[in-house]
């Protein structure tokens, strides 16, 4: 018996608007290289990436709070496997807490080789400090920026 | 009733149209909520779980109810989604409150218009075994059920008109904030027989409900419930070539288990007031049969006399319907809140004086493959 | 809880494997269905609805894809609704079809799906698309990358080696080498899921669960049914659900509700469950667990949510060999998520394999004298949590 198969593709394209908050906060990082996060005035945590609201206390976000460019990183994985779509392996990214932040920012790592697996987690451990790094040519995306660990 | 305990509807928030590009779709549905807490006069922290009818395709999200999640409270929270259809976060949800296990359930569901095609994605609904590489889309569907209409009944035309012009002329009325949508978007035509006008344009909408048990409401002293007195819901089979499209068996189905549940023994004269599909005007005559409140032989009477017109024996889609707001995907759960709303005599502008009983249909899928009734009644239920 | 008892009565499962050639997707749910309804040997004319269990719709490539799966479930003409809660989605069928019968509605429900992993090509294509559009999408998350980012933080808070997270690979495969219906079944060494490559650091190849394709189904029935009928069940005490935030960055840095490297709302989901079920020590009264862990590191955090061990404090109850079967709570003695993962039924046959455990139905994978069995399952990105107690 011959198994037949069939190939289809999805192909929908979508345009998602961002509304208010993520908008300034784009803008904000293409025209002049800054980061902004909400603060949630219940909990008082300065939400990085901004919110309009804190799906904890529900209530909308009450002001703008510039933060970075140093943080430490929180979380990260170094990834050595091709995905279909995604960015060609070895790769590192993770989450960041900026300075003046109260949660982390997920964002790439560079500047690490990635040739051997344990050497680069040493170096790309919890509470590494880092500074966020600018793309020249800004599209106003979270891809504008990325992390290096802080030489300083 | 319909389980062990008892169910109202304590609070609405209806969005049949919203204007694009100003929110993204999670503050839509932040909005959404405390719309509809405030409506209910209750606060988050009462609202023991959550059910929305989140769909994938339409959102442009995979697992989409982890997106509206944070937006309605979701966070500690018990929330599940039926991505099946919007209506049926409102039957889950009543399900659980009747339980007794749950004081109160937020319901929602939306539709957004951020896909490049909503053709598209509904043509991923088509099994891609034997029916994909045909060109059906949900209006398709529609209009091949509205030929075998058309066929059975000569003469259906003119029906299926007049009922665009009593639901379009409904809707300017309870909605006249709102923009009309004149024709069927920039001069594309309906699939035949489908005539201008006999499908509104998609919008983006929402809807949420508020859910609560007979206790909580006691407890509150909540004077405006819409009590829940039945509910039905059921599918037609997979396969379009498997069905009559002519009629709904499905439909024939969950109505008898609304009924039986809220005591219904002759539908034609049970209601004040009703709302039921009609993404296309053959939907409603369909329905009006379905639900048995009018056979086909009486339609062209019944549309001629304005029997379900406002001012008529049983006014139907007074909101206007999706012939007026075409949110796709939420229509359905916007049927069930507008006739909560109105035997909460809440619907505004659009009341029907005096509504005591009404009747909800929803459909969804191809050639309304799902449908759901519910049954709302001013009075509480004696206990069975 | 005044609430009537709501009972299993039927359980099927697919024999899972990576591909199905000779069958598509609507066959594979038949095949559960049909298998759940000769285990109780009811007709479809005694079921009164039927719930649907499908996460994403783009893993099987079929939009809505439950609508075509109506005639496979018998439910033409039938109250039909799905469910989908990402990885969650079998769990959280089986509460809505408990809360079908709870309610007072029906006495009889099917739940059912499942899911053809491989067919979309790559599960972490589809998976890349549940994060937001606005912030994260851009960035190369998936589920895995996710989930080895909590392993990278609880190792960090409890001191978790990548040699613990192996000894999980171990026991899981040494108890899926029991279970005919078990995707991976063969047992492995410390050595070799060492040896392995890193997908995405700290998680190995063999720390990952396939993409398997197969499909599950259970009946459940009320209590009067069931008592009517003269029917062998066992009961379904506890359930529970609970969510964490859809945002990561969110479960990390200062004052975080819920951290990352643990499992906050699930925790908080078994103690909904548990109180309904009267369970108070877990530890004591639980006598098998069937938890969701998709990737070796994140049982850890599963056990430690279920109440069976102190936060951090499970890495060394592995290491005692505790959670084997033989040890004292037997943690996932069909191989679980880690050897078997047909998404959409996954989180199904963790309470089919809790069912059939206190049923004394598990075959070569019995727990000897089992009574309660616990089940769970995670969806979204670590954010559904769905739980339930079954006893006998």
């Amino acid at each position: 018996m011959q198994f037949l198969e069939r190939q289809e593709t999805w192909n929908i394209t979508y345009t998602h608007a961002l509304g208010e908050t993520a908008s300034w906060f784009y803008v904000q990082l293409r025209d002049h290289a800054k980061i902004y996060g909400r603060r949630d005035a219940k909990t008082g945590r300065v939400l990085v990436p901004p919110r309009a609201f804190s799906d904890e206390s529900l209530e909308p976000t009450t002001e703008w709070v510039e933060v970075g460019p140093g943080g430490q990183i929180e979380a990260f994985t170094m990834v050595y496997a091709q995905f279909q779509g995604l960015p060609e392996p070895p790769y590192a990214f993770g989450y960041v807490m900026l300075d003046g932040a109260d949660t982390a920012i997920g964002g790439f790592f560079k500047g690490v080789d990635l040739t051997e697996p344990e050497k680069a987690a040493e170096q790309l451990a919890i509470g590494k400090r880092v500074m966020t790094h600018f793309d020249e040519q800004r599209k106003g995306d979270v891809l504008d920026f990325w992390f290096e660990l802080d030489q300083s | 009733m319909f389980g062990h305990n008892q169910v109202g509807v304590i609070g609405v928030a209806i969005q049949p149209s919203i204007s694009v590009g100003e929110r993204s779709l999670e503050e839509i549905l932040f909005d959404l909520t405390h719309e509809s807490l405030t409506d209910a006069g209750v606060k988050i922290d009462e609202v023991d779980g959550i059910v929305v009818g989140a769909n994938d395709q339409y959102d442009g999200r995979a697992i989409s109810v982890m997106m509206a999640s944070g937006a309605m409270g979701g966070v500690e929270r018990d929330i599940l989604s039926t991505p099946s259809a919007g209506e049926h976060a409102f039957v889950l949800g009543a399900l659980r409150v009747a339980t007794g296990q749950f004081a109160t359930q937020l319901v929602a569901a939306w539709s957004p218009t951020e896909a490049s095609s909503l053709a598209e994605v509904q043509r991923l609904a088509a099994d891609p075994y034997y029916t994909r590489r045909l060109p059906i889309d949900e209006n398709a569907s529609h209009a091949l059920q509205a030929s075998v209409l058309e066929h059975s009944v000569p003469g259906l035309t003119d029906t299926a008109q007049a009922i665009v012009r009593k639901n379009r002329e409904q809707g300017a009325a309870a909605y006249p904030d709102l923009p009309s949508n004149e024709s069927n978007g920039s001069g594309v035509r309906n699939p035949w027989p489908l005539r201008d006008r006999m499908i509104a344009p998609p919008v983006t909408g929402c809807v949420g409900l508020i859910l609560a048990s007979e206790d909580f409401i006691r407890e509150r002293g909540i004077a405006d419930v819409a009590w829940i007195q039945g509910m039905g819901w059921a599918t037609e089979p997979s396969f379009l070539g498997d069905r009559d499209l002519g009629t709904l068996p499905g439909l024939r189905a969950a109505a008898k288990q609304a009924y039986r549940h809220a005591g219904v023994d002759d539908p034609g004269s049970a209601f004040n007031v009703g709302e039921v599909a009609d993404q296309t005007p053959y939907q409603e005559l369909l329905a009006y049969e379905g639900l048995g409140v009018c056979d086909r032989e009486s339609w062209a009477t019944a549309a001629t006399n304005g029997d379900f017109a406002a001012g008529g024996r049983m006014p139907i889609n007074l909101s206007g319907g999706a012939l007026s707001f075409n949110p796709v995907f939420c229509t359905g759960l916007i049927r069930i809140a507008e006739v909560a709303n109105q035997i909460r005599r809440k619907a505004g502008s659009h009341q029907k004086p005096g509504a005591e009983w009404g009747v909800a249909h929803a459909a969804s899928g191809f050639a309304m493959q799902y449908n759901t009734v519910a049954v709302f009644g001013r009075g509480r239920q004696e206990a069975q | 809880m005044s609430t009537p008892r709501v009972g299993i009565i039927g359980i099927g499962q697919s024999v899972f494997q990576r591909r199905r050639e000779d069958a598509n997707y609507p066959d594979l749910v038949r095949e559960a269905t049909v298998l759940a309804m000769d285990d109780c040997d009811l007709s479809f004319e005694q079921i009164d609805a039927v719930v649907y269990s499908l996460s994403p719709d783009a893993m099987v490539g079929i939009g809505n894809a439950e609508r075509l799966g109506v005639d496979a479930v018998g439910a033409k003409n039938k109250p039909f609704l799905r469910i989908n809660t990402g990885g969650a989605t079998g769990i959280s069928s089986v509460a809505a079809a408990y809360y079908h019968i709870a309610a007072g509605a029906c006495d009889t429900v099917l739940t059912a799906g499942a899911d053809k992993v491989g067919e979309c090509g790559d599960s972490q294509t589809v998976l890349n698309k549940i994060w937001d559009p606005t912030y994260e999408r851009q960035l190369p998350l998936g589920t895995i990358s996710m989930l080895a980012m909590s392993g990278v933080r609880y190792a960090h808070k409890y001191g978790m080696s990548e040699e613990d997270m192996a000894r999980v690979v171990v026991k899981n495969r040494s108890h899926s080498a029991r279970n005919p219906n078990a995707h991976l079944n063969k047992p492995t060494t410390i050595e070799e899921v060492m040896a392995s490559r890193y997908i995405a650091w700290p998680i190995k190849l063999m720390d990952c669960c396939p993409q398997s394709s197969g499909g599950g189904a259970m009946v459940l029935a009320s209590e009067k049914f069931i008592k009517q009928n003269n029917l062998d069940a066992v009961w379904i005490t506890g359930v529970g659900h609970s969510s964490e935030t859809y945002w990561m960055g969110d479960r990390m840095g200062r004052g975080q509700t819920a951290d990352h490297a643990d499992a906050h709302a699930l925790a908080q989901s078994f103690k909904r469950c548990y109180q309904m079920a009267g369970i108070t020590d877990p530890k004591m009264q639980v006598d098998v667990a069937e938890l969701y862990s998709p990737f070796s590191n994140t049982e850890f955090h599963a056990i430690e949510a279920a109440g069976l061990a102190g936060l951090g404090e499970s890495v060394s109850g592995m290491r005692d060999g505790e959670y084997e079967l033989g040890g004292r709570i037997p943690v996932s003695p069909s191989g679980g998520t880690l050897c078997t993962n047909a998404i959409a039924v996954t989180a199904m046959i963790r309470v089919a394999e809790a069912a059939l455990q206190v049923w004394n139905r598990a075959g070569d994978r019995q727990v000897p004298g089992a009574k309660v069995g616990i089940a769970n399952g995670n969806g979204g990105d670590h954010q559904f949590f769905g739980t339930m107690v079954v006893e006998a």
